[in-house]
C-alpha cells in the first residue's frame, strides 16, 4: 500500500506540476519564498470563510487551486482572493472533478465533517492539512491517523502552536529537571464566554424554536452533512463560527482550545492515553455545552515519568493562584501552569520571574520549526513529517481532548458523581461505564459515511 | 423543613408574665427592657416574628409551646398562612410599628427576611432588648454583620442565627473527631453547593439582567417596605417572594445561602476566624447580567493563617454544580453529595453533607469502620438541629448563649460574605484586614463591604 501511494504520489506530483503551471496566474505567487512553479504544489480548500482562509494565505506560496464552501457568502471574501481558483459547494464534487488537479486539501468546516472530508481526501491519497480538533468524535481521530498512516499522506493539523519557540524552550526546560517531575498540570481558558465578543460563542443554551429562510448562498442540507437534519435559524445561531457550542457541531471550549494548549504537554511530558477522565460542570444539556466546566485527566507513568493530573478549566474557571507568583503579576484568564516537585512553570516560564533569569535557556534538544504551514509543506515534498502529523501525534491529541466531551455528557452527568470513567487503550473502550462508549463515536446521518 | 406544629399557645400563661414583665425591668420603657431576667420553670417566651412567608413559618412552629403574640409580614398573602395559623398573634406590616406598639409584650423576635432587609430589623429588635433568632446569612454585607454581632453583646440580648445545623449531634462529633487527630492536621477543605441551579424552587436563583417589565404591585404586598434599605427599583415577581437570593441587592448568593451551612463545620472545628486573603471566578460574562444578579458557578478560594497548633488553611468553595476533583480515598461508585465538603487532613480525608456535616464519614469507609472514636467530649443540643430553635428560647430562659449566637454565627457570616465580596469583584486576590473591615489592596471593596442605605434607612 505505501509504495503504491508513494509511486502514485510521485506520479501525481508531476501531474499537479504541469496542472499548476497552467492553472496558477503569476499574480498570485510571488513574495520573498518564492520557489519555481514546478515545485509548488495544489491545494484545494473546504471551509474557507473563517480560519480556512487565514491556513490558505499562510500556503499561497503553493498554487490555491481549487476552493470550496457551503456558505458562498461567508466565502466570498476567500474566492475574491484567488479568482483563478475553481468554486465548489459540495467536497465530494470536487473531488471528483479536481481529483487529478489537486495534491493537498485544508479542511477547516466546523468539527462534525473534518473528519468525513478529511478521510475522502485521505482515500484519494490526497495530503491533509485540518484545523483542530481533528475531529468531532474520539473514534473519527483514531481512525483517520490509521488512515493518515496506512495512506502516507503528509498531514498536519491546524494547532498552529506546536511549531513555536515557546513548545520548544517548554520541553527542554522540563526535559532538563528544571522543575524535576512533573506530576500536576492546569490548564485553563476564559472560552466559550457565551458572545462578549465576535470571537465566543453560546453555551448553556437551548435549541431556538421556529426557522428561517434558508439564504440562497447557503447549501444548508451540506452544512448539517453528517449530522442529524434540524431547521435553519440565522440571526447567528449556528452558522458562521457559532457552531462551536452544540453538541452535534462542535466540540465546546475544549475542542476549541484544548488542542492548541494540551499540546505542549502532550509533548513535554510524553503523554499517551489516560487511565481515567472526570469532570464537573455547570448545568447541560443534550444541545449546547455547558457555560463553565472542569475536566480532569489522570495519566499513568511513562518509563521515568511520575504519573500526571491534568485539570481543564474553561468558561473562566481556573486553578488557585500560585504562591510562587509575584504579587502584582497579572493572573491571566488563559494559562497553562505545570508544577513540578522542584519548581513551577507558567506557560512557558519558570515562577517567579528570578528563577527563570537565573535558571536562563535550556539546552537545545529540539529542533527548531520552520514554520507550521512550511512543516507540512515539506512533508508534502517527501521531506519529514510535520509536528502536528496525524498518525504520531494529533490523533492521539485530539482523542485525549475529545474524551474529555464524553465525561461532561448531561445523560452521565449523574453517574459522573459517584465515579471517573476509566479508560482501556488496548480495547479502545470505557470499562466501568458502558453507556459511555456510544459516545466515542455517533451516527451518521443517512447518505454519509466516513 | 416545615415542622410539626406543637400544641398552642396558652393565653392565661402569657398574661401572668406578662404582668410580672411590666411591673419590672419593661415598665422602664422599651428601650431599656432589661434582658437576661430569670424565667420560672414553665413560664413562656412572648415571641414575635418578622417575615413569615418562608422559613419564618418553619421557625415558628418550632416554637409552639412559646406564646406567638405577633407576626409581621410586608405581605399579608404570603404571611397570610401564618397568620392563620396563630389567630391570637397580632398581625402587622411595618415591623417598626409592631416593636413600637408591642414593644413590651415581646421578649424575643424570629427574622427571617429577605437578606437584605436582615440588619436594619435585627438591630431595631436588639437595640431594644429583645432576644433575637435571625436567619441565615446574619446579613447582607460585613459591616452590618460587624455591628450586629457587637450589638447582640452590648444589649446582652439571646442570639442565634438560623443555621440549625450547628446544634447537630453530627458537627459535634466531627469536632471530637478532630480534636482526636483522626485524619491529622487539616490544610485543605473543599465545599460545593448546587445551588444556584438545585433543581427546585429553593434551589434555583435566577442568572438574568434587571427585568424591565414593571408589572403592578399586588394589592397584598407593601413593595416600598420590602426594598427596606435597598436602592429603590421598580416591583417584579421575579424578586418575591422566591428569587431574591439570585440578586446582588436582596440577596448573597449561594454562597450566602448555603455557606453558612456547608461551611460552619470547617469554620468552627478547625477554629479558622478570618481569612488573610480570598479570590474567586465566575461564569459572569455579559456585563448587564454580572451587574445584577449572582453568576451561575463560582468558585471561591480562602487562605487561613496558622491558629494554635493548626496549620494555614486552604478552603475552596464550588456553587452551580461545579465540584473539586473527586478524592482518591472515595471509592469508586460511592456519590459525591449535592451539597458537601471534604476535609483533607495528613492522615485522611473527612466527607459530610449539609447542615452541620451531616453525614460526616472519614473516606474510605474502611478507614471509619478501623477508626477507634473518642468518648463524647462535648455537650449535645437536646433535639440536634431540630432543637435548634428551642435552644435559643433556652438561652433566653437561662442566659447561657445558644449554640450559634452572633459570637460565632458573626464571624462565620462574616468569612462567608467575603467569598461574596471575592464574586463580585471576581479575578482579584483580596488581601483581607479584618480589624478595619478594609481590603487593602482594593478599595472598590468598600462599597460593598459597607454599602450606602436608601434615603430613610440607618442601622
Amino acid at each position: 500500500m505505501k509504495d503504491k501511494t508513494l509511486s502514485r504520489r510521485d506520479f501525481m506530483g508531476a501531474a499537479a506540476a504541469i496542472g499548476a503551471f497552467t492553472v496558477v496566474p503569476r499574480h498570485v505567487l510571488g513574495g520573498a519564498g518564492h520557489t519555481p512553479p514546478s515545485e509548488k504544489i495544489n491545494i484545494a480548500g473546504v471551509g474557507i470563510g473563517g480560519q480556512g482562509g487565514s491556513d490558505l494565505r499562510q500556503l499561497e506560496s503553493q498554487n490555491i487551486v481549487a476552493l470550496c464552501d457551503v456558505d458562498w457568502r461567508h466565502a466570498a471574501r476567500c474566492f475574491d482572493r484567488y479568482p483563478n481558483a475553481k468554486k465548489y459547494k459540495d467536497f465530494r464534487e470536487m473531488l471528483d472533478k479536481e481529483d487529478k488537479n489537486i495534491d493537498g486539501v485544508v479542511v477547516a468546516t466546523p468539527d462534525h465533517l473534518h473528519a468525513i472530508i478529511s478521510m475522502a481526501a485521505i482515500k484519494r491519497g490526497k495530503h491533509v492539512y485540518c484545523e483542530k480538533p481533528l475531529t468531532h468524535t474520539v473514534r473519527e481521530a483514531k481512525l483517520l491517523a490509521e488512515a493518515a498512516r496506512e495512506a502516507g499522506v503528509a498531514t498536519q493539523m491546524g494547532n498552529q502552536g506546536q511549531a513555536s519557540e515557546q513548545t520548544r524552550l517548554l520541553c527542554e526546560t522540563i526535559w532538563d529537571g528544571a522543575i524535576g517531575q512533573v506530576r500536576e498540570v492546569h490548564i485553563w481558558t476564559d472560552r466559550p464566554l457565551n458572545g462578549i465578543n465576535k470571537w465566543y460563542w453560546p453555551q448553556g443554551v437551548d435549541r431556538p424554536q421556529g426557522q428561517d429562510p434558508i439564504p440562497d448562498t447557503l447549501d444548508w442540507d451540506l452544512w448539517i452533512g453528517p449530522a442529524p437534519m434540524r431547521p435553519y435559524v440565522g440571526k447567528r445561531t449556528y452558522n458562521p463560527f457559532v457552531w462551536r457550542g452544540w453538541w452535534d457541531f462542535g466540540t465546546g471550549a475544549l475542542g476549541d482550545i484544548g488542542c492548541h494548549s494540551m499540546d505542549a504537554v502532550f509533548r513535554a511530558l510524553k503523554l499517551g492515553y489516560p487511565t481515567s477522565v472526570e469532570a464537573c460542570c455547570t448545568l447541560v444539556n443534550d444541545e449546547t455545552y455547558p457555560v463553565a466546566s472542569r475536566v480532569t485527566y489522570e495519566f499513568p507513568a511513562r518509563g521515568d515519568l511520575a504519573p500526571v493530573t491534568l485539570h481543564w478549566y474553561d468558561g473562566g474557571m481556573k486553578p488557585p493562584r500560585p504562591a510562587e507568583l509575584e504579587d502584582g503579576r497579572m493572573w491571566d484568564t488563559n494559562g497553562k501552569l505545570y508544577i513540578g516537585d522542584k519548581g513551577k512553570i507558567i506557560d512557558y516560564r519558570l515562577i517567579p520571574e528570578p528563577r527563570q533569569r537565573e535558571y536562563g535557556k535550556p539546552p537545545q534538544k529540539v529542533e527548531r520549526s520552520p514554520g507550521h504551514y512550511n512543516e507540512w509543506v515539506i512533508a508534502f515534498k517527501g521531506g519529514k513529517p510535520a509536528g502536528s502529523n496525524f498518525p504520531d501525534h494529533a490523533g492521539l491529541l485530539a482523542q485525549v481532548v475529545l474524551m474529555g466531551n464524553i465525561a461532561l455528557r448531561p445523560a452521565l452527568k449523574n453517574k459522573m458523581l459517584s465515579t471517573k470513567l476509566y479508560f482501556d487503550a488496548e480495547q479502545f473502550k470505557f470499562t466501568n461505564l458502558p453507556e459511555a462508549n456510544q459516545y466515542l463515536t455517533k451516527e451518521y446521518r443517512e447518505g454519509w459515511t466516513l | 423543613m416545615m415542622r410539626e406544629t406543637d400544641t398552642m399557645t396558652d393565653s392565661k400563661n402569657t398574661l401572668t408574665r406578662r404582668a410580672f414583665v411590666r411591673g419590672a425591668a419593661g415598665a422602664m420603657a422599651g428601650l431599656t427592657f432589661v434582658p437576661g431576667r430569670a424565667f420560672g420553670a414553665n413560664e413562656r417566651l412572648n415571641i414575635a416574628a418578622i417575615g413569615v412567608g418562608g422559613m419564618g413559618a418553619a421557625n415558628l412552629n418550632a416554637c409552639t409551646a412559646e406564646n406567638i403574640v405577633a407576626l409581621c409580614d410586608v405581605d399579608s398573602e404570603y404571611g397570610g398562612k401564618t397568620f392563620k395559623k396563630f389567630p391570637q398573634a397580632k398581625t402587622y406590616l411595618d415591623y417598626r410599628d409592631m416593636l413600637d406598639k408591642e414593644g413590651k409584650n415581646i421578649d424575643a423576635v424570629i427574622i427571617a427576611t429577605p437578606d437584605h432587609t436582615h440588619a436594619t430589623i435585627g438591630m431595631e429588635c436588639i437595640r431594644r432588648g429583645k432576644h433575637v433568632y435571625l436567619q441565615k446569612p446574619l446579613a447582607h454585607s460585613i459591616f452590618e454583620v460587624r455591628m450586629l454581632t457587637e450589638a447582640a453583646r452590648k444589649h446582652k440580648v439571646q442570639s442565634q442565627m438560623g443555621n440549625q445545623g450547628h446544634s447537630s449531634d453530627a458537627i459535634r462529633m466531627l469536632y471530637e473527631w478532630i480534636q482526636d487527630g483522626a485524619i491529622g492536621p487539616v490544610r485543605e477543605v473543599y465545599a460545593w453547593s448546587d445551588r444556584p441551579v438545585g433543581g427546585d424552587p429553593w434551589s434555583d436563583f435566577p442568572i438574568m439582567a434587571r427585568p424591565k417589565e414593571t408589572p403592578a404591585v399586588p394589592q397584598s404586598l407593601d413593595w416600598d417596605r420590602w426594598l427596606g434599605p435597598a436602592a429603590y427599583r421598580p416591583y417584579h415577581p421575579i424578586y418575591h417572594p422566591m428569587s431574591w437570593r439570585g440578586f446582588w441587592d436582596f440577596g448573597t448568593g449561594a454562597l450566602g445561602d448555603m455557606g453558612c451551612h456547608i461551611l460552619d463545620p470547617a469554620f468552627w472545628v478547625l477554629n479558622l476566624g478570618h481569612p488573610e486573603r480570598v479570590e474567586a471566578v465566575t461564569t459572569h460574562y455579559i456585563p448587564e447580567v454580572a451587574a445584577e444578579t449572582y453568576p451561575r458557578a463560582s468558585v471561591v478560594r480562602y487562605e487561613f493563617p496558622a491558629r494554635g497548633d493548626m496549620p494555614p488553611v486552604k478552603l475552596t468553595w464550588f456553587d452551580g454544580r461545579l465540584l473539586p476533583p473527586r478524592p482518591k480515598a472515595l471509592e469508586p461508585g460511592r456519590k459525591l453529595p449535592g451539597n458537601g465538603a471534604l476535609l483533607v487532613g495528613d492522615k485522611g480525608t473527612i466527607m459530610h453533607g449539609s447542615h452541620g456535616a451531616g453525614g460526616v464519614r472519614i473516606i474510605p469507609e474502611t478507614q471509619m469502620k478501623a477508626y477507634n472514636r473518642p468518648a463524647q467530649s462535648l455537650p449535645r443540643v437536646k433535639d440536634g438541629s431540630g432543637g435548634h430553635e428551642r435552644d435559643w428560647i433556652r438561652a433566653c430562659k437561662d442566659g447561657k448563649p445558644a449554640s450559634s449566637s452572633f459570637e460565632y454565627g458573626g464571624p462565620l457570616t462574616e468569612m462567608v460574605l467575603l467569598g461574596v465580596l471575592a464574586m463580585r469583584l471576581k479575578d482579584t486576590m483580596l488581601e483581607w484586614d479584618p480589624v478595619n473591615m478594609k481590603v487593602t489592596n482594593c478599595d472598590e471593596a468598600d462599597k460593598y463591604i459597607r454599602p450606602v442605605f436608601r434615603e430613610g434607612w440607618t442601622l
